[in-house]
């Protein structure tokens, strides 16, 4: 009864991570992350390889316990529920684990059952179906394609109906078709589960999720939505600017007045202008352009995307 | 212990669905069969037939055929990576462990039943004690057991078939030579310590005459849960590296 009661409670938030650590010996994979996921959000955890970011997972599904720090999936506490925790929670790891010898069918039946599903049959077929692998169901697993094993992967961690799904690096190592799809399978999802989703790859987190943890070194080092970190963490203004017969230092020569001139670098025929502050400056470059003497044929806004954001946080460390 | 039966299940699947279990089984046919045959044709002329006979034999095959049986268990899991699945659904370690013990004991247990076969052929042919054959399965049956729980225990402790064959095999022929120590030490307490020890010892002294013995089936026993024990710690300890 109590356990169902502080479930309900605090239903909201699905992911709730505090000060969570994990050290081997010397090493500290994950050094007190916060973060939370509230019901039907998804939350990609970013950052390069080595981040941590698989260690967290294997925390909070239930794999290994943390040194210190606590997190609670559904409301129950990772450590002392654990068993509550994992009926509760769907996880793909970064190498699909399979079974080579078992029919597809039989693979996935073998975890519905493993995890408690009652109508494991009927649940089978509508998860394969999901996937899209019910044509294949009587396949012996190691038949299957690299995408298909994704695709059963995420059956397996969907066939109980879980409150929370995992999913570690879903999209490495198959082609951009497949990318595509399972990314729509994430989104898709996103409308019934809380999805905890890990990436190394920006422009995926961008498309797929609600909010994104940045994480290095075992460290959150920025969290918010895609949109909102854009503009917290851009700072001043990029823009395109083509200069007619003009090199470089010509070009800084006539450009280093403009107001807030941080630096000037060449790309393609032209040259990148940052400014530390988000005043328009596009007046100024082109009287300076053509003060000087020089022909200005472009001037343009270049947006800062999330992997420029993304490499100078990093790089910062 | 929720999911030791579904865990059985699999790996009973598993047995009967993977060609190198039949091959497993087509050697340990072709073995005991030959064995059968020449003992058969000897005692035809020379001697009376042995109740034991198949039994007394299968307790030099199981060193082999108890590592053959278990050595994919856990390594397999471990290689593809199912044992990090199976250690986030709800089962514990012990369950996980478990199933597949009984699993492999049970799969013994229908090879053991295959030689059913030839004690059929000897009572057509002569009037085996037949009380002596069964303590003699009774025995082979958890002599069987010992062996299997030693080899699942070596398979927990690497991802490497081979490597877990190969060294649950090295235990067992330890613990197997152990009783021909015992009888080539001059000193008698001592080699009755040695015979205490080695897993022939507890078959070929007792159930191979047709004798139950506490002391022997608590010897297998205690092989067994000691052997578990240490197999689910091991599988527990990848949760801490």
């Amino acid at each position: 009864m109590r356990k169902v009661w502080i479930s309900r409670l605090t239903a909201q938030k699905m992911i709730e991570v505090q000060n969570l650590t994990k050290q081997y010996g010397n090493f500290t994979a994950v050094n007190g992350i916060t973060f939370e996921a509230q019901a039907g959000e998804i939350v990609g955890l970013l950052g390069p390889n080595g981040a941590g970011k698989t260690t967290t997972m294997r925390m909070l599904t239930g794999f290994m316990p943390p040194t210190s720090g606590t997190a609670k999936i559904a409301g129950f506490d990772i450590f002392d529920d654990s068993m509550e925790v994992r009926k509760r929670v769907g996880y793909l790891p970064e190498r699909v684990p399979i079974y080579p010898d078992m029919t597809v069918r039989g693979y996935v039946d073998f975890w519905a059952r493993l995890r408690g599903v009652k109508n494991s049959k009927s649940q089978v077929t509508q998860v394969l179906e999901r996937v899209h692998l019910l044509d294949r169901q009587k396949t012996l697993v190691r038949n299957l394609s690299k995408g298909m094993r994704q695709r059963l992967g995420l059956a397996q961690a969907l066939v109980h109906d879980p409150e929370v799904i995992i999913l570690d690096e879903p999209t490495i190592g198959i082609d951009p078709q497949q990318v595509i799809e399972v990314r729509d399978s994430v989104r898709e999802l996103g409308k019934k589960h809380t999805i905890l989703f890990s990436t190394h790859i920006l422009s995926e987190a961008e498309q797929v999720c609600d909010r994104v943890v940045i994480i290095n070194k075992g460290q959150i080092i920025a969290e918010g939505t895609p949109a909102n970190l854009r503009q917290k963490l851009q700072r001043g203004n990029s823009l395109y600017v083509q200069i007619v017969g003009a090199n470089l230092a010509q070009a800084t020569d006539m450009l280093s007045g403009v107001a807030g001139f941080e630096s000037l670098t060449a790309q393609g025929e032209g040259y990148i202008l940052r400014t530390r502050n988000s005043n328009d400056v596009r007046g100024q470059i082109a009287e300076r352009v053509v003060q000087s003497g020089y022909r200005l044929v472009e001037l343009r806004p270049v947006a800062m995307t999330l992997e420029d954001i993304f490499l100078d946080l990093v790089g910062r460390e | 212990m929720a999911g030791t039966s579904i865990i059985f299940r699999r790996e009973v699947y598993q047995y009967f669905t993977t060609p190198v279990s039949y091959f497993i089984a087509a050697g340990f046919l072709l073995l005991t069969g030959l064995y059968f045959n020449g003992d058969v044709a000897y005692s035809i002329t020379r001697k009376a037939i042995n109740p034991a006979l198949i039994p007394d034999f299968m307790a030099t095959l199981m060193i082999l055929f108890g590592p053959l049986l278990t050595m994919r268990m856990l390594a397999e899991e471990e290689r593809e990576g199912t044992l990090e699945l199976l250690l986030t659904a709800p089962a514990s370690d012990a369950a996980i462990v478990i199933g597949k013990y009984l699993a492999a004991w049970f799969y013994y247990t229908l090879l053991l039943a295959l030689t059913f076969s030839y004690q059929l052929i000897v009572v057509q042919i002569s009037q085996p004690d037949l009380s002596h054959t069964f303590c003699a399965y009774i025995g082979i049956w958890l002599y069987g057991g010992a062996t299997l729980a030693i080899g699942i225990l070596f398979s927990s402790l690497t991802e490497n078939q081979v490597v877990a064959a190969f060294m649950s095999l090295a235990t067992l022929v330890f613990l197997y030579l152990g009783d021909i120590a015992g009888q080539i030490v001059a000193n008698l307490d001592l080699a009755r310590v040695i015979r205490q020890l080695s897993i022939l010892g507890h078959y070929s002294t007792s159930f191979s005459y047709g004798l139950v013995r506490a002391e022997d089936v608590a010897y297998f026993a205690g092989i067994i849960v000691i052997m578990l024990f240490i197999a689910i710690r091991v599988v527990e300890s990848h949760r801490w590296r």
